[in-house]
């Protein structure tokens, strides 16, 4: 009965990995279809971006690590889609 | 004199004096469980959102002649007391009203939202309206390692059957915990050994809260100083991605409605889980149009859903479902189970960096179970002790946000194998 188990196990372990790296693999090559025809048919990204070189002469005075950590905060809180637009000391 | 011992015999009836005296004692044990897991929760801060709802489950189901219980139906749906006393010949032709009249709130509530495999889903739902795959459309090669992650799922699997101790339901029951993601590892456990759900739900989360402590002794153990000084952000300077995304809004979009059709396709028992986790993840990604949506799913309902799968997790940990070798068994596999999810993810990153010229930090490996997002900025903590620098938290993001996906499609693997089984 062990033995049995054993090698439903065995089998299990194989097919389970095997599924697992197989839908990763497609989901990888999917994204990366996916990516380079978004890319050819639909590349307008719309962002904002002005005003984040704007602000960059605000920033200056900040240093670096302060605004990684406040840019990734905010990059966190609002899903990719917020920007820091001015950083001011109060 | 009478009158006055039967109004006193009635007060003591009506206490629950009379039953703590009838009990053998054993409830104590569970009851300082219970303080252990509120202790964890409130003072330790260990998943409070989910370990006090289980904690007071705990404590509400074990006190003599609450009869909050959680009864386990046997195969065929008779439910027996501890004594042994039939109280359901089956189950399962039971109306719900019919359950909660006869058998109490819990088990209402138990057989209503968990047994049925409700809660699960529509948690997985929440989480992806949480989840962020802009990390890992941005670096779609490292989410490879969320797939070996998953093999501490089989290893511990392969073990415990092994050791002959556990069937091959409950050993995959049991591995489901190396997957790191606990809505999966009760699924799971539901369609698989519900009799273990609660040491299983309780080793998966208390292993989640300790992801501080382990991923820490398993990069120790692996990693030399070298490796982890790999900086990420350097090697993509060498090594540019080809793949920028131009518009991430409109792949963002796409991306989990493709992916639910590609696992429906391939493994459609584990579409209620990364089904709901992409729908979740779709209402988010919209953005405006479907924001109240999102509002919802992502906080009510997923709150609501918190509390009752605690509560009902909590109320089927009674002496007799819990105190039993078993339990310990689960402990300790599921420790090995999380132990070799994360160990195989790093090993993976090291036979990567063998073949590539791109050199991959192996901490990317370590975060490729699920528990997301602590393994990743406990990842990015390690790395950062090592090179201030060095931050790699949006690199573990990717394998950690695959991980979440590689434990869903085990589980689906699992339960399409073994759920009909008779092994």
């Amino acid at each position: 009965m062990i033995t049995n188990d054993i090698f439903g196990a065995l089998q299990l372990m194989a097919v389970g990995m095997l599924t697992v790296f197989c839908i990763l693999i497609i989901v990888i090559l999917l994204g990366t279809l996916l990516i380079k025809l978004v890319n050819k048919y639909a590349p307008e990204e719309v962002q904002a971006k002005k005003p984040v070189a704007a602000a960059n002469n605000a920033v200056a005075a900040i240093d670096a690590t302060t605004k990684a950590v406040i840019d990734a905060t905010v990059a966190q809180i609002t899903g990719g889609k917020g920007r820091v637009a001015k950083i001011t000391k109060l | 004199m009478d009158a006055l011992y039967n109004i006193l015999d009635n007060l003591y009836h009506m206490t629950a004096f009379s039953d703590i005296i009838a009990a053998n004692g054993t409830f104590i044990i569970m009851y300082l469980l219970a303080f252990v897991l509120l202790y964890l929760g409130i003072v330790k801060h260990f998943e409070p959102l989910l370990l006090i709802p289980i904690a007071f489950g705990v404590l509400i189901a074990n006190f003599p002649g609450g009869e909050m219980g959680v009864y386990q139906a046997d195969e065929a749906g008779c439910i027996r007391d501890a004594a042994g006393n039939v109280l359901a010949e089956n189950i399962w032709e039971m109306s719900l009203p019919a359950i909660a009249h006869e058998l109490g709130l819990m088990n209402f509530l138990y057989y209503m939202l968990i047994k049925t495999g409700f809660l699960p889903p529509v948690i997985f739902m929440g989480v992806g309206a949480l989840t962020d795959f802009g990390p890992m459309l941005r670096n779609l090669k490292l989410a490879i390692f969320g797939a070996a992650a998953q093999l501490g799922i089989f290893a511990v699997l392969l073990v415990a059957v092994g050791s002959g101790f556990f069937t091959i339901k409950e050993a995959a029951a049991l591995g489901i915990i190396g997957g790191a993601d606990g809505p999966t590892a009760i699924f799971t456990t539901i369609k698989l050994a519900p009799h273990l759900l609660a040491p299983i739900a309780i080793a998966a989360y208390s292993y989640m809260a300790l992801v501080p402590v382990i991923i820490p002794l398993v990069v120790k153990l692996l990693c030399s100083k070298k490796e982890l000084m790999i900086n990420m952000k350097e090697q993509d300077k060498l090594f540019p991605p080809k793949n920028k995304m131009k518009n991430e809004k409109i792949i963002k979009i796409i991306f989990p409605i493709a992916v639910t059709t590609i696992v429906a396709l391939l493994v459609p028992s584990a579409v209620s889980l990364i089904g709901m986790l992409m729908f979740g993840n779709l209402l988010k990604e919209i953005g405006s149009d479907t924001a109240r949506l999102f509002d919802t799913i992502s906080n009510a309902v997923m709150n609501t859903c918190t509390v009752f799968l605690g509560l009902c997790v909590g109320a089927t940990m009674t002496v007799q479902a819990f105190l039993n070798w078993t339990t310990i068994g689960i402990v300790v596999g599921g420790f090995f189970a999380f132990g070799l999810s994360i160990a195989s993810g790093i090993c993976m990153v090291k036979v990567w960096n063998c073949f590539s010229k791109k050199k991959i930090n192996p901490l990317i490996g370590a975060t490729g179970l699920s528990a997301v997002p602590m393994a990743s900025r406990v990842c990015n903590l390690i790395s950062t002790q090592y090179d201030p620098k060095n931050h790699v938290l949006n690199y573990c993001m990717s394998s950690n946000v695959a991980g979440v996906i590689g434990s869903a499609v085990a589980a689906g693997v699992l339960i399409s194998f073994l759920q009909n089984t008779t092994f």
